[in-house]
């Protein structure tokens, strides 16, 4: 399928264990063993507290709209137009943002509520997110 | 370190460009040597006096390629610097540090790209089989749609809606005064094309909120630059243009790769040029009221109207208001991108605009201002960036 053009590298040695958790469909970011600081984009490096010890810590798939696009102007094949971008604000990380792809033209405001669930394609996991109230969605190009 | 040791000591005495075009026909190094040769002929000096060269690291002509080219046989200093359109004014400062240490004597300063032609900005990153990983941090976008810098940078247009109720005719205002200034340039690629607001409120977005005139040209061109010693400079051939101070900078939490991570930082409508601003300031001894003339780098609408912020001409949040206010005209406070910048001139990744200033403070642009004795030139975000203020050596 087309999406498949676009499948990310899930074994980076920096950033393969956000791909590793999706595929048990849980959302994890990078924090700092030590001090508890989030590292993303994850990082190997600790530097508020020195430490080179860190772990995946699981939260909750759920967040807020930070900002949003909707791209009208046909650019890569995996993608056809029209479909909106969404930047996410963990919940539980609030120091951490993720990117979303919706399909068309929702409807969407800023603090929006937002809910990842996980899709599974060639092996790999992707988290998918979607408003938490599901509102009407425009097939065609909207307003800003 | 107050970085003062460079002040008013480096000049740029010549500037070339080839035509800028959707179809150049040519090779980049071809165009980089066309460029190169006409700005040592406007400086008066010919090739054999130029022994430095510094490059953009998205360049495909390298050092060698372009001294090869051009038959320098005394090279002895060559140096790039990055990333990408962040280069230009830190390239310029580089120069100015090889001259200073006496590691050069000529420094030629160069941008040739096949925008248009070639490899296509606007087609972005990750296209097909492109993953990321590998320190791209692509994993992260390219898999949801996000893979070019158009699609970012609404993103962050979008937020700055959210936090400061900034509006399309906002944005619109800067599109029509990047075009107004390109309609007086014969040189510009949108010379002969006139915008109304209802024009640019007409036209598709390309990612809402930004249209299409939102959106920076691809270009076929070149230009460059030579940079020498002040001293030097008041020997050569064409008014004198100094560089007052340039300064590098980044901010904290800054992110790694090559842009779209930015969008994690803990506010995305404040840039690094908010940190360059303090230290070009603070290095010239001057600060935004001082200003005549700005050239900013304009790779998108909003790009200039968080600058507008950055570098202190408004309070943060009022880039919008400010803009449409008529600030940026030719009467206005603060006229900016007088050739059209990359919205409307063309795009040579932030090198025409220090053409522009160059031309600005020499008395010689084709919309030249009555009173332009000191010109900002700002260069590429969101990464890292840099800036330079030049004088006519007088203050």
């Amino acid at each position: 399928m087309e999406q498949e053009l676009a499948l990310p590298a899930v074994d980076d040695l920096d950033t393969g264990g956000h791909w590793q958790a999706a595929r048990r469909h849980e959302l994890a970011v990078r924090v700092c063993a030590r001090c508890g600081r989030v590292l993303h984009m994850p990082k190997a490096y600790c530097h508020a507290c020195g430490s080179w010890d860190t772990r995946w810590q699981v939260v909750a798939p759920v967040g807020r709209l930070y900002s949003w696009t909707t791209v009208l102007r046909q650019i890569h094949p995996a993608f056809p137009v029209p479909y909106t971008i969404v930047l996410v604000e963990l919940a539980e990380a609030p120091a951490a943002r993720l990117v979303g792809h919706l399909p068309g033209t929702p409807e969407l405001s800023a603090g929006l509520p937002m809910v990842a669930t996980f899709t599974d394609i060639g092996g790999i996991s992707l988290p998918v997110w979607r408003p938490a109230q599901p509102g009407p969605v425009r097939p065609g190009p909207g307003t800003i | 370190m107050n970085g003062r040791g460079h002040r008013d000591a480096g000049a740029i005495v010549g500037v070339g460009a080839t035509e800028f075009s959707r179809d150049s026909g040519r090779s980049e190094l071809t165009l980089a040597v066309q460029a190169s040769l006409a700005a040592i002929a406007d400086a008066g000096l010919s090739v054999p006096d130029i022994d430095g060269i510094v490059k953009c690291d998205m360049d495909f002509v390298a050092p060698n390629d372009l001294a090869d080219a051009l038959g320098l046989a005394g090279l002895s200093y060559w140096g790039e610097t990055g990333t990408g359109g962040g280069a230009p004014c830190a390239m310029i400062g580089q120069a100015i540090a090889a001259v200073l240490s006496g590691q050069a004597s000529h420094v030629l300063v160069y941008r040739a790209i096949n925008g248009r032609t070639g490899a296509r900005y606007g087609q972005g990153d990750g296209q097909g089989d492109a993953r990321g990983g590998n320190g791209t941090y692509n994993e992260f976008f390219v898999p949801f749609g996000l893979s070019t810098p158009g699609q970012m940078w609404s993103l962050m247009a979008r937020r700055h809606m959210i936090e400061y109720g900034t509006t399309e005719e906002q944005l619109g205002a800067i599109a029509l005064t990047c075009r107004a200034r390109a309609n007086a340039n014969p040189a510009a690629q949108m010379h002969a094309r006139t915008m109304t607001l209802g024009d640019y409120l007409a036209a598709p977005f390309i990612t809402t909120p930004l249209r299409l005139f939102d959106y920076c040209l691809e270009t076929d061109g070149a230009c460059a630059v030579i940079v020498t010693s002040t001293e030097r400079a008041r020997d050569l051939a064409q008014p004198l243009c100094v560089v007052r101070a340039v300064a590098q900078g980044a901010q904290a939490g800054m992110q790694p790769g090559v842009a779209f991570p930015t969008l994690m930082r803990e506010s995305i409508t404040t840039m690094p040029s908010a940190a360059v601003a303090r230290r070009l300031y603070q290095r010239a001894g001057l600060g935004p009221a001082d200003i005549d003339v700005a050239q900013f780098y304009d790779c998108f609408t909003i790009t200039v109207l968080v600058q507008l912020e950055d570098y202190g001409f408004c309070p943060k949040g009022e880039g919008g208001p400010f803009a449409a206010s008529g600030a940026l005209g030719l009467a206005g406070p603060l006229p900016i991108n007088t050739a059209g910048g990359h919205l409307s001139e063309g795009y040579i990744h932030g090198l025409n605009h220090i053409a522009e200033g160059v031309r600005q403070i020499r008395g010689t642009a084709v919309t030249q201002l009555p009173r332009a004795e000191v010109c900002l030139v700002t260069s590429g975000l969101p990464i890292a960036t840099s800036a330079m203020i030049l004088t006519r050596g007088t203050g």
